[in-house]
Parts: structure tokens; sequence; C-alpha cells
């Protein structure tokens, strides 16, 4: 008789190590036994999990800005998503999860107060995450910002578990200090090369972009896509583009893929109660076939990751940002 | 030690296995949790709202967290009644929690359109009534907040339901709760649950904009459980403690203590809502819960804790 294999559920894991990276990043290192280990050692990248951080105590306040300080103060009761950047297992019976996060708000302050040995439960994993389609020989993985962990952990699986498929980073922020990486980043030339350690480390190559020339490629990250498309001959067909970042540049990397009949799948972001399809909060609009319909699709059940094809962008709405 | 406890319930006629269900819209259509909890522990199960025809709900941000609490603007969101039935019955038949469907409409027909329908359907013991949403720009809130457009509704209603129990969910959202409560009991409703959320905002100072597309929102959560356990005591001492109407009380429900206070009040069951989105579980515990506080106050049975506080 085989045990029912664990898939998905509320798990308790433990902290190995949350450590400042540059700026408002950090990384969380969670480790999770038994039926945890076994159900996050499938996790796909892309997928995400719900943080309970409820019961974890704000950082002292004379390491809080104003703003901070008013944001921490702020009680938490949901729990927060977020995806990998890298997922390890050893024989399932230890599965180590990576978080590399910003801290901005009154959850992810919080969260820099972990440290070793402390416990946390940690819901997943949840929602679908990128896939792989046969026949594919080159793989480009758009970045902007703090889309970058799920694209990491992709572009991981891709070197050590797809050699036939050729990947691609492109990295994208406002400013240099703003590319969540950790390790160390090279001196960077305008060209593609190793200069992120967290992708040289599996021998994968990269290309930065930044808004204000600090580093790189000078202008938008979806521009240095369409020059790398313009220069090099792909085949459409054989070729994929993996996105994650705000919607604005999903949106153009979606036209950018359309224009040249290459697939695309993107992982989109919702504000989120539940993670797990009930609360119906993070809707993300979704064409119907050719119908010229949409309707709203969930970004925490049928997403995060959209075939690009699919997905109405929206922008800013009456002012909203999304 | 074990000592027999009685948590089973009697709710509108209806013999209930305890005194737990999960509210509306927050536990899906049917088994949507069954991956989390096991959802026939529950005494009660109550469907997201249905209303006729699909609607898509609202533009996002559909929530935002508050101190305690969170706003939501869904917009009633759901697969319509058609879908309804061709995909979700069939797994509420396998359910063992009484279920009640969550109707919803913008016009008096279109609650009956739905409840007619349902109506002879094996799979559910009752309805409950949604004449509170507050992220809707017609039909929930605006009946629910007269007295004359509850009455008529819910005879409306409770004519269309045949042998189904009609439970009445109140909104907070009005001057005297009592005033609906009555008017709702008057017209037929078995049963009434309250509270549903209350009206609310919040907003973003970056943008200087609410932070809802809906601009509003109803507020959920630990924040208005005192507010609704004065409620729920209200409408018991003023309303259904004569009628024997019972109350489905409900409002920030996270564990066994606050489901007691509830019963204490005056409600005959508890409606479990935004916790079920945190700790999908936590229904499940606060059944064990009850049974717990019933053996350490030595109550063998647990209608004699309903409205005990007076």
């Amino acid at each position: 008789m085989t045990e029912t294999r664990a898939t998905k559920g509320d798990f308790t894991a433990v902290v190995t190590a949350n450590r400042h990276i540059s700026s408002c990043f950090y990384k969380l290192i969670l480790q999770f036994s038994e039926q945890g280990a076994q159900a996050f050692a499938q996790t796909m990248p892309g997928q995400f999990a719900q943080l309970d951080l409820s019961g974890t105590a704000p950082p002292p306040a004379e390491r809080l800005n104003e703003q901070q300080a008013d944001a921490v103060q702020r009680g938490i009761i949901l729990r927060r998503p977020y995806s990998f950047c890298e997922v390890t297992t050893k024989d399932d019976k230890t599965t180590t999860v990576e978080i590399l996060y910003c801290a901005l708000g009154p959850a992810s302050l919080r969260m820099t107060t972990l440290k070793p040995a402390d416990k946390i439960t940690v819901l997943g994993p949840l929602g679908n995450g990128f896939s792989i389609p046969q026949g594919k020989n080159t793989a480009l993985l758009v970045i902007g910002g703090m889309g970058a962990p799920p694209i990491q952990h992709l572009a991981g699986v891709l070197s050590m578990e797809h050699s036939d498929i050729y990947p691609l980073v492109f990295a994208g922020a406002k400013t240099k200090s703003k590319l969540p990486f950790e390790g160390r980043i090279d001196e960077i030339s305008k060209e593609i090369g190793f200069p992120i350690h967290a992708f040289a480390r599996f021998g994968v190559e990269s290309q930065i972009a930044t808004d204000d020339d600090s580093a790189g490629f000078h202008g938008p990250v979806t521009q240095c896509l369409s020059q790398w498309l313009e220069e090099n001959e792909v085949s459409a067909e054989q070729t994929i583009i993996y996105a994650c970042g705000p919607e604005a540049m999903l949106a153009e990397v979606a036209r950018i893929a359309n224009a040249k009949k290459i697939d695309c799948q993107v992982s989109m972001e919702r504000r989120m109660a539940c993670g797990i399809g009930i609360c119906q909060s993070c809707a993300v609009e979704c064409r119907v076939g050719d119908s010229g319909q949409t309707e709203y699709k969930l970004c925490c059940k049928d997403g995060p990751v959209f075939d690009a094809k699919e997905v109405v962008f929206h922008l800013e709405k009456n002012g909203h940002k999304l | 030690m074990e000592s027999n406890v009685d948590i089973s319930v009697e709710f509108a006629g209806l013999k209930l296995a305890n005194p737990v269900f999960t509210a509306s819209g927050t536990c899906g259509y049917a088994d949507e949790l069954a991956e989390f909890t096991d959802v026939d522990s529950l005494g009660g199960f109550i469907t997201k709202s249905i209303t006729a025809k699909p609607r898509m709900g609202n533009p996002v941000p559909r929530i935002v967290e508050t101190d305690s609490g969170m706003l939501n603007a869904i917009g009633l969101a759901n697969i319509g009644l058609d879908k309804f039935i061709e995909e979700k019955l069939p797994l509420l038949q396998k359910m063992k929690p009484a279920v009640f469907v969550n109707v919803a409409g913008e016009t008096i027909e279109e609650y009956v359109t739905v409840v007619n329908k349902l109506s002879s359907e094996q799979a559910i013991a009752g309805f409950e009534l949604n004449i509170s949403c507050p992220n809707v720009k017609k039909g929930g809130i605006t009946f629910g907040t007269d007295p004359v457009q509850v009455k008529d509704i819910t005879s409306a209603v409770k004519a269309a339901s045949g042998q189904k129990i009609l439970i009445v969910k109140l909104s907070p959202n009005v001057t005297d709760i009592s005033v609906i409560a009555r008017a709702a009991v008057e017209a037929g409703a078995d049963a009434l649950s309250l509270v549903n959320t209350f009206t609310a905002m919040v907003i973003d100072i970056e943008r200087q904009r609410p932070v809802l597309a809906n601009r509003t929102g109803g507020l959920s959560g630990p924040a208005i459980k005192p507010i609704a356990v004065y409620m729920v005591n209200k409408v018991y001492n003023e309303v259904t403690k004569e009628t024997k109407v019972p109350i489905l009380g409900g409002g920030g429900i996270r564990n066994a203590s606050d489901a007691v206070e509830f019963i204490l009040a005056g409600a005959t069951a508890v409606a479990v809502g935004t916790w079920n989105f945190i700790i999908p579980d936590c229904a499940k515990k606060i059944i064990g819960g009850i049974e717990d506080y019933c053996r350490r106050k030595d109550v063998s049975n647990i209608k004699e804790l309903v409205g005990a506080a007076g």
C-alpha cells in the first residue's frame, strides 16, 4: 500500500535564514519536512504560497522611517502571497524554498524580523506555474523589478532540466539598486553576458536594462527585448517568452510576442485574500476565445501564470492602480 | 476525559450535527474547500450568492485589508443559476451539512425566479436571502434597509420556496436592526442571519483616491465582532426570543470563544466567514472548541447557552 502523496496544504515551515540583500530587498529561506516537504518539492516556477505573518512581530521603531512606522502600526490578518526564487529538495524529506521580498508594507516589514528556528504556517503550493511546451529551443525570460523571483526559479529549472532550451534573461528596473538579486552584480556592460550571479551560476546569460542608465541597456526592458528580437533570427515557433513584472510591462511584452507570433506566458499579480479560489478578489479579465467577449478568471486559481493572448491588461482604470 | 456533550442544534425545524456554518461568499459554491478541510464536519453550508444570470462582478481592486478586518467589493460575481444547477448541485447533493443557497438579485422577480427553480431540489435545505449586499448598485442592500421592501421580498420569496427553509440575511447598515428583523419575521422568515458587512472605505493617501474600484466595500473580520454580537443580542431580545425564530449569528468569528459569544448573545447557530480565507480549516477547529467549552462549563446541551448572556 502506498501512502497518498501530499500535494498541497497548510504546513509549518522553519526559518533557516532571513537576510538583507540590498535596498529594500531581503531573502527568506524556509524549510519544510514530512508532508510539507513532499508538497513543496513539486512546486512549479510561478506557483506561490500564502504566508501567515499575523503572529510575526513588527521591527523596532528605531529601524523604521516615518512611513514604515505608520505602516507597521496597522494590524494584519490576511496571509500574503509569495512566489519563490528557488526550491530545492533532498529526497522529498526536506524541501527548502527561497523567497525574495521587498520590505514595504505592514506584512513585509514584519517579515524582516523572522529569524532562524522561527516557525510560520504556509499554505501551498498554490496556483498554476509556468509551463514548458514541447518543441521550444529558446526561452526569453523578461523581468520587471520585483517580478524577478519566479523568473529566477524558472531559469534554474530550465538550465537544470531542459538542456535543449537556450534561456536568456532580460532584467529591467528603474535603477541599478532596484535590481532584486542576491549575489554580486558585476560591472555591467550594455551587452548580453553574465552580469547577474543569480543566473550566471546556472550558466544562464542575461542583459540588464535600467530606466536611468545606471546599468546596462538604457531604457525599458521591453525595448531591450524588442531590439534583441530584431537583431537575432529566431524561429517564432521554437521560441517562448516568459514575463513577470508590472502590468504595463507585461502588456508591452504581450504585444511584442503577439506581433512576432511567439508564445508568451505572463505571471500576473492581484490583491488576494484566500489564494485558493474562494474569495473572488483577484479577478483577471480574460478573453473568451475569439468571441470578443471577456470574463474574469482568478489570479490565484486560474493563474497566476496566464497565456498572454488571453489577458486583457489593465494599466490604469479610473485612476486606480491595479 | 470524555463526557457526553450534545452540540447538535435544531434550526428552523432542521436537526443539525453542530451549530457551525460557513458563511456565503467565504466557502465557494460546494466542495472548493474540500482540499483543505473536511467540509462534511460542518453543521451548515451557505453557497456563494447565486443570481438568475451570471455576473462578472466589480473591477479590481476588489479587496483591501484594514486593522483587524478587510473590505470587499466583489459585486456578487457568480456563475449564474443554470451553471449552478448543472455543475454545483450534484456536488452539493453529496455533502453532509445542511446546504443553503444564498440568493441575490436586482428585482423581486429575479429572487423568485432563482428560488422557484431550486425549491424542489433535494440537495438543498433552504435559502439565504441576500438583501444586504453593499456592493451592487441595484438590489442588495436597497431591499434590506427598508422594512416595507423587506416584507414584500420576504413574503414573495417565502411563497416561492415551497417546503424549504428561508433565512433572511440582514444588513447592519440600518438605524434599528430590530425593525428590519421584525419585518422579515412577520413576512414569514424561518430564520434570520446577521450580520452582513458594514459599508466602509479605505483611501490610498499616495493616490488620494479610494483603494477599491467600487470606492466602498463591506467591512468584515474581527473588527466588526463586538458590533455584530450587540446586534444579535438586540434582535434576540427584541424580536426572536418571543417568536422562536432562530438566529444564525456571525461577524468576525475566528475561534470557538468568538462562536460561543454569539451563542450566548442569542444565536442558535453561528457562521464563520472571513476567517475561512485565512485558516481554511478553522470551522472544523471551532466545532471541537465549542464542545470543549461545553465540557469545561459543564453544559450537557448547547441549547442551554443560547441567549444565556441575557
